[in-house]
């Protein structure tokens, strides 16, 4: 597309130049973050490159540029290149002269940040880093070096493939990718890896807590342990019991991570001290 | 000098920071935080170190556990990861090497020292962020690169490796008399708090994984299948997937017919006003 203004044609950018704003913004996307500002300059950063092509003899659009992209931001950075993508589509459009207005890429990133740092948590934080991390847990049982090296290759892969996938596919679909976010069946998509999650953590809860009562009961003129009489009802019941009281207590009764590490002291002490665990 | 603690205690300080949330050499937070970071690898790493690659990861694993779900939700954190995990397992395995006293560390760690060197560094940064604003403003490439990267990176190094070796380096006699003097009865709470302690990171996770509270029996399916069953991890993530697969058919045949046809008449008139559709609140 030809700029009307200038004689010289502006060129779309080159596959190494949308990759410099990919890993540009996927290396530092939190290396200047305060509460204030978040990721916020790391756009500006990525886009460095791209206004010294663009914009070299033209200080004032340049100036506006860095600008729009110096403003808070904050959002899941591995999946958020969606975002990223979307809005490299738009700054080249704008910067190529055709018909974008340059508070656009400003209301795309404004409107899409907080719904996709709720999926982007929630699948990153919440479902594939825990069943990696589990997995690499229960190969890691007795020492085995083989848990964290399976962990370090696993995500080491995946996570810069999510970012990578993203942006590009926000790329290429432009704002037309603002539906897939929004749409059912991205809810139903969400939802469904949110059913794996729970399962996962579920396992996870009876792999790693670990909580057994010493105390022994009269059972038929014999005392038996308690433990060997609570397994054969529900093995891990002690666990169980003690992961659905902190979901409780975080949960619904809102208490930060701090109070339940105090609340779970004070029962364990208690415990011991009376001779239960 | 103690050169045989000097090079463990310095790789730790480094990898202390690289493991940051801020630290942007390993890809951001894919190699960073999320790898570097995780008290698994901080374990597998320190363990090399220290020359005991598997006391470091017996450390990692019972840090690790408590920490599965360490949030990091709008630059909030509930603990401090990586201060946690290098801190923690650096001093135990400086000391003792016993998983227990790492993840007691660990904890005491995370919750203060972590925290306020957190936020600590949170605040400072506000400082480099308002010359990044400038330098964005005055055309100054330079300027971004200088204030978003390089001083802040900076500021964090000193923030991170240094207190953790001076900790490691310096606290070892500390923590030795402490572990010493702690009597029997306390040890012993200690240990059976190590195995209880990561019900708060599961239960945290819970939280964030269960939106409806009905989903609460995929959570006791999940349980009792490693519980009961006694199934390995990977072969319970294969039933789960069934189960997701199962979940998303459903979903997909029971409402979604209706819910097609509706998308696909709105799709048709509504595509054009882009702009008003996405500022609508009610969208999101």
């Amino acid at each position: 597309m030809m700029n009307r203004d200038t004689s010289s044609p502006k060129k779309p950018l080159t596959k190494h130049e949308l990759n410099q704003i990919w890993y540009r913004w996927g290396f530092t996307h939190l290396s200047s973050m305060s509460y204030e500002k978040i990721q916020a300059h790391a756009w500006a950063y990525s886009y460095i490159p791209f206004a010294r092509k663009y914009y070299h003899d033209e200080p004032e659009k340049k100036r506006r540029l860095l600008k729009r992209h110096s403003m808070f931001y904050n959002t899941e950075p591995q999946t958020g290149q969606l975002i990223n993508g979307i809005v490299a589509s738009l700054e080249e459009q704008i910067a190529l002269g055709n018909n974008v207005s340059e508070e656009m890429p400003v209301n795309i990133k404004a409107t899409l940040m907080g719904p996709l740092a709720g999926i982007g948590d929630s699948i990153i934080q919440g479902i594939v880093v825990p069943i990696l991390l589990s997995i690499a847990m229960s190969l890691a049982s007795g020492g085995s070096p083989l848990g964290p090296i399976f962990y370090i290759v696993t995500y080491g892969i995946l996570g810069p493939m999510i970012s990578y996938i993203a942006f590009h596919s926000g790329y290429r679909l432009g704002v037309n990718a603002i539906d897939i976010i929004v749409g059912e069946n991205s809810k139903r998509i969400t939802d469904a890896f949110n059913i794996l999650g729970v399962m996962v953590v579920g396992a996870l809860a009876a792999n790693t807590i670990v909580l057994k009562t010493i105390a022994k009961v009269p059972l038929g003129g014999k005392t038996k342990p308690l433990e060997s009489v609570l397994n054969g009802i529900f093995p891990g019941l002690l666990p169980l019991i003690i992961v659905l009281f902190g979901w409780w207590l975080v949960s619904s009764k809102q208490y930060s991570a701090t109070k339940v590490i105090l609340i779970l002291t004070v029962i364990v002490t208690i415990g011991c001290l009376i001779g239960l665990f | 000098m103690n050169t045989d603690l000097l090079f463990p205690a310095l790789l730790t300080g480094i990898f202390c920071y690289l493991g940051a949330i801020e630290t942007p050499w390993l890809f951001g937070m894919s190699g960073g935080f999320y790898i570097v970071g995780r008290p698994l690898i901080a374990g597998f790493l320190i363990g090399i170190f220290f020359g005991d690659i598997k006391a470091g990861i017996l450390c990692g694993l019972a840090v690790q556990a408590v920490f599965i779900a360490n949030l990091s939700t709008g630059g909030a954190t509930n603990s401090e990861i990586t201060y946690a995990a290098y801190g923690g397992i650096g001093l135990a395995m400086a000391t003792t090497k016993n998983p227990a006293i790492a993840l007691t560390l660990a904890i005491l760690i995370g919750q203060t020292f972590g925290l306020i060197f957190y936020n600590g560094r949170m605040a400072l940064y506000s400082f480099w962020n308002n010359r990044a604003d400038k330098a964005a403003n005055e055309n100054n490439d330079h300027g971004i690169v200088l204030n978003h990267l390089i001083y802040p990176q900076i500021t964090t190094f000193i923030l991170r490796a240094v207190p953790v070796f001076l900790a490691i380096y310096f606290g070892k006699g500390l923590v030795n008399w402490l572990i010493h003097s702690i009597p029997q009865e306390v040890t012993h709470i200690i240990q059976v708090l190590g195995g209880v302690l990561p019900a708060l990171g599961i239960a945290l996770l819970m939280s964030i994984v269960i939106k409806n509270k009905a989903h609460l029996i995929f959570f006791m399916a999940g349980f009792v299948l490693l519980s009961f069953a006694k199934l390995s991890m990977i072969a319970i993530v294969f039933l789960a997937a069934l189960v997701a697969y199962l979940y998303y058919y459903a979903s997909a045949h029971s409402n979604g017919t209706d819910y097609q046809k509706n998308e696909s008449s709105q799709g048709g008139t509504g595509s054009t006003d882009t702009k008003d559709e996405y500022e609508d609140d009610d969208l999101f």
